[in-house]
């Protein structure tokens, strides 16, 4: 039968190793895939470690308090008949750090969704290095124009579909959403355990249908111009290894202020902050200008079609990217609550693995730190991110005189080899208008 | 003496004992406050005294049925003293089960009245002298006392609420119920069984006016039929010394009683806490929280009656774990206020979860209603507990359970399945594949809900 073989997880684009804080299954339990089987700390979070087959766990190779590199055998899950004393024989056998998880995801994934994991793992999938960060460009060279949904899907989409494209969800919640039209496998579940309920398929359903009709595909692949490869051998030798440049631009915040207080007075509404209203503007100015939403791939300009909003969490000990998804397809309120909640838990170091990365954008606010403006890293394989002042009452001269208005500065920084200056700027445009226009943030 | 503890709670009902214990559980070191026995009005003076009665009045009513059952009683002699009594001892015994849980858990019990001396200092006002606790966090749990009308003063003589009622050993001849809530109702059953002279005054058009409106209409029938006077839509004016104890006035005319029994709500007990000196802010009477218990001023918490409707044991028990946790740093998912069951036990019983069917209407849902008799029940049959039914309101095209309402036997313990069943978002189809035992007074939950599809079959 099935034989499982549990790896130390890649769960952070930067993780080498991970160290298991405990098991919460012990030799002899029986698993089912989706069970928690261990707590492993890496550098960014303490993160839940899920089992993907189904059996009994076997054998612990990895006890309580040990670090152990990505993609080392730490157990095995089989049947109690199953004949293990081989491949517990065979461990420590550490795949390469850096190679393992590109072919345990694709090996994991691909029987996941044939309903009977042979030779599951307990890795997700995760982007493949970025080439930016890899010494040797052509390892990527391989990767295909248009790569299949199953092996490039993110995470989030494999664990709502732990095997045989179980969606887990609520009664109630599947039959809205065949009422409605809404599609279970692309909603994220804010219920136990992410189980998807009602108001999910409630707030995807409130979102416009243009919103939601995006491609089947993740990304696609678009062939690089002379000029853009030109660029993107040009760009790195002025400023290694990602050339950034800067937009800068300042936004009338007196409307959106307005109506984040008249939101905020709403009875049973969730409470909204300035940051909600810089994601939902950022959201609807991506699909606007997928130029900006996309990644340099080194022979390739990767575009997503779907925006992945990495949220800067400052921490005591650091800063984590926490990743909420589909921001194109949520409300505002949707935003507000899973926004609070990714910052509330990775305050307290509790995301989940795919929280932590897949991230297409991001937005770094340093609005409550009294901050004029400012410039961040962009955070490979992103293409961009966007640094939000505090909004400040200023002087301002318009039409009427000298008047006091509300002002924020906003300061993009984008991969030129991405993309140029115009691009950047013009999406920075349509943000602003989105602000300053902020009764659009809500259709 | 000044202690340092993780938390310190003021006072010890369901809310604060709970979050005690789950502080407790969680590793904090906690010290509470109480100024009664711990187990606050629930344990002492409220749902636990009033059930024992409600229990004895069960009895002395099946006494009265002995001859249905075939058992000739030459005579029985019942005595309200004494079912007074055992419902002390009943209330003593829940009182120290909080007391020996408290030591189990390491709680330190401080005895006084607590009051905020800053966000994160109570000081204690005891017998033996005055305290300090210092703690990181504050759970306030202090809970409610009954309402009075204008014109009518509780003085726990002829004017009683309910603490004076379950300490009452005497009951008078006559007595007139002002508000015909769930303790209005409870107690008119209680005192109607012993012999008592019932008048029950409602100035909302229906008795139970929280509860579907057919549920309001069953009781008020079976009410009527044991004698107890039910008079809707009246407004008290006054109640005065007169007549064999009091003369109360009513927009419907005159009535003279032995004694006025006080049930028109209760209210947050926020006052002599030193809430204004720390700046907690107030909503309607009651401590304005956050979803996770967290009032105006950070780390400091309230839970239970005085943090808002509904007033109601259970729900200041799961708010207490929503604040410890909180406290502890667990993100503890809040309440869903709108999934709390409403129990009530008089005879029949009545229970309720969501929206009554004209509440769900009101929200322009359009709605099927699925309603069963007890009557057709074989298990209330053979028990002789034929009255109220069950009535299920779900969406028609979805069938989610919007709202379900039940009057009958053992009304309180049937509505836990639909509150499983709207927590986990199922619907009427999930309550149908849900295989019923028979016979049970359940097997009504299915049929009630087969009857909102139209395929109920034993009806």
């Amino acid at each position: 039968m099935a034989v499982t073989k549990v790896v130390m997880p890649k769960l952070s684009e930067a993780m080498e190793s991970g160290k298991i804080i405990k098991w919460l299954k012990k030799e002899g339990d029986r698993i089912q895939g989706g069970d928690i089987l261990a707590e492993v700390e890496t550098d960014k979070a303490d993160v839940e470690m899920e089992a993907f087959g189904a059996g009994v766990l076997r054998k612990i190779l990895a006890p309580a308090g040990e670090t152990v590199p990505v993609g080392v055998l730490i157990g095995v899950i089989a049947e109690p008949g199953d004949d293990v004393a081989a491949l517990i024989a065979s461990a420590p056998a550490p795949a390469p750090p850096s190679a393992a998880p590109a072919t345990t995801s694709a090996a994991g994934a691909a029987p996941a969704r044939a309903g009977a994991p042979a030779l599951a793992v307990a890795a997700p999938s995760t982007p493949a290095p970025t080439p930016a960060a890899s010494p040797r460009p052509p390892a990527v060279a391989p990767v295909p124009m248009r790569p299949s949904p199953v092996t490039s899907a993110p995470a989030a989409a494999v664990a709502a579909q732990p095997s045989g494209g179980r969606v887990k969800a609520s009664p109630l919640a599947k039959k809205i959403a065949a009422q409605t039209g809404v599609d279970l496998r692309l909603l994220q579940g804010t219920g136990p355990g992410g189980r998807i309920v009602r108001r999910d398929v409630e707030t995807a359903g409130a979102a416009p249908a243009a919103m939601r009709a995006v491609p089947d595909a993740e990304f696609e692949d678009r062939p690089l111009s002379q000029m853009r490869a030109a660029i993107a051998r040009q760009m790195p030798l002025s400023k290694a290894p990602v050339p950034h440049f800067y937009v800068t631009n300042e936004v009338a915040m007196d409307r959106a202020w307005e109506l984040r207080e008249e939101l905020n007075a709403l009875e049973g509404q969730p409470k909204i902050s300035l940051n909600d209203l810089v994601i939902r503007a950022c959201a609807l100015a991506l699909l606007q200008h997928p130029g900006v939403n996309a990644s340099f791939r080194g022979d390739a300009i990767r575009v997503f079609h779907r925006a992945h909003i990495g949220i800067a969490v400052a921490l005591e000990e650091g800063l984590i990217t926490p990743v909420l998804r589909d921001c194109h397809a949520k409300s505002l309120a949707q935003i507000a609550v899973e926004s609070r909640d990714l910052a509330e838990r990775a305050r307290v170091r509790k995301l989940r693995a795919q929280e932590l990365s897949g991230a297409t954008f991001s937005i770094s606010n340093l609005g409550m730190f009294d901050v004029a403006e400012f410039s961040a890293i962009i955070n490979p394989p992103e293409g961009a991110i966007l640094a939000v002042g505090s909004v400040r009452r200023v002087p301002v001269v318009d039409e009427a005189g000298l008047g006091v208005g509300r002002r924020m500065a906003l300061t993009i920084s984008c991969d030129h080899r991405v993309m140029d200056g115009a691009m950047g700027a013009r999406f920075l445009q349509d943000v602003k208008r989105l602000l300053e226009e902020p009764l659009r943030l809500l259709i | 003496m000044n202690h340092k503890v993780d938390v310190a709670i003021v006072g010890t009902g369901p809310g604060g004992y709970v979050a005690a214990i789950r502080c407790a559980q969680l590793g904090l070191t906690v010290g509470v406050v109480e100024d009664d026995r711990p187990g606050g009005v629930c344990l002492n003076w409220g749902c636990i005294p009033t059930k024992a009665l409600l229990r004895n009045a069960e009895v002395v009513s099946l006494l009265g049925r002995a001859a249905e059952f075939g058992i000739r009683l030459s005579g029985f002699e019942v005595n309200y003293a004494e079912a007074v009594q055992r419902s002390r001892r009943v209330a003593d015994r829940m009182a120290k089960g909080v007391e020996f849980l408290f030591r189990k858990n390491k709680i330190t019990l401080f005895p006084g009245r607590g009051t905020l001396t800053s966000k994160s200092v109570v000081e204690v006002k005891g017998t033996s002298g005055v305290e300090t606790l210092e703690a990181r966090a504050v759970i306030l749990a202090t809970g409610s006392e009954p309402k009075s009308l204008p014109g009518v003063a509780i003085d726990e003589k002829t004017v009683i609420s309910s603490t004076g009622a379950v300490r009452n050993e005497r009951a008078p001849k006559s007595l007139a119920i002002i508000g015909a809530g769930a303790v209005g109702v409870e107690f008119a059953d209680v005192y109607a069984a012993y012999g008592v002279q019932v008048t029950l005054l409602e100035a909302l058009p229906r008795i139970v006016p929280l509860e579907d409106e057919e549920v309001a209409k069953e009781l008020t029938r079976t009410f009527t039929r044991r004698g107890i006077t039910v008079k809707t839509g009246v407004k008290v004016a006054s109640a005065k010394p007169g007549g064999p104890g009091l003369v109360v006035e009513t927009d419907d005319g005159k009535l003279e009683v032995e004694q006025v029994l006080m049930a028109v709500g209760r209210a947050a007990k926020v006052t002599g806490l030193g809430l204004e000196a720390v700046g907690v802010q107030l909503e309607r009477g009651f401590v304005k929280v956050s979803p996770l218990m967290e009032t105006s001023v950070k780390g400091l918490y309230a839970i239970g009656d005085m943090a808002g409707a509904p007033l109601l044991a259970h729900k200041a028990m799961a708010e207490g774990v929503v604040a410890a946790e909180s406290i502890a740093g667990r993100a503890p998912r809040p309440l869903d206020y709108g999934n709390i069951p409403s129990c009530t036990y008089c005879r029949p019983q009545i229970a309720s979860i969501g929206s009554s069917e004209a509440r769900a209407r009101e929200q322009g849902r359009d709605v099927t209603v699925g309603k069963f008799p007890f009557t057709a029940s074989g298990k209330a049959v053979a028990l002789g507990e034929t009255e109220g039914f069950i009535k299920v309101v779900a969406d028609k095209a979805t069938g989610e359970l919007l709202g379900v309402h039940i009057v009958g036997p053992e009304a309180t313990e049937i509505i836990h399945e639909f509150a499983v069943g709207r927590t986990l978002e199922a619907t009427l189809e999930e309550i149908i594949h849900t295989i019923h035992a028979h016979p049970t007074l359940s097997e009504a939950a299915l049929e009630a809900t087969l009857a909102a599809l139209g395929q109920a079959i034993h009806i």
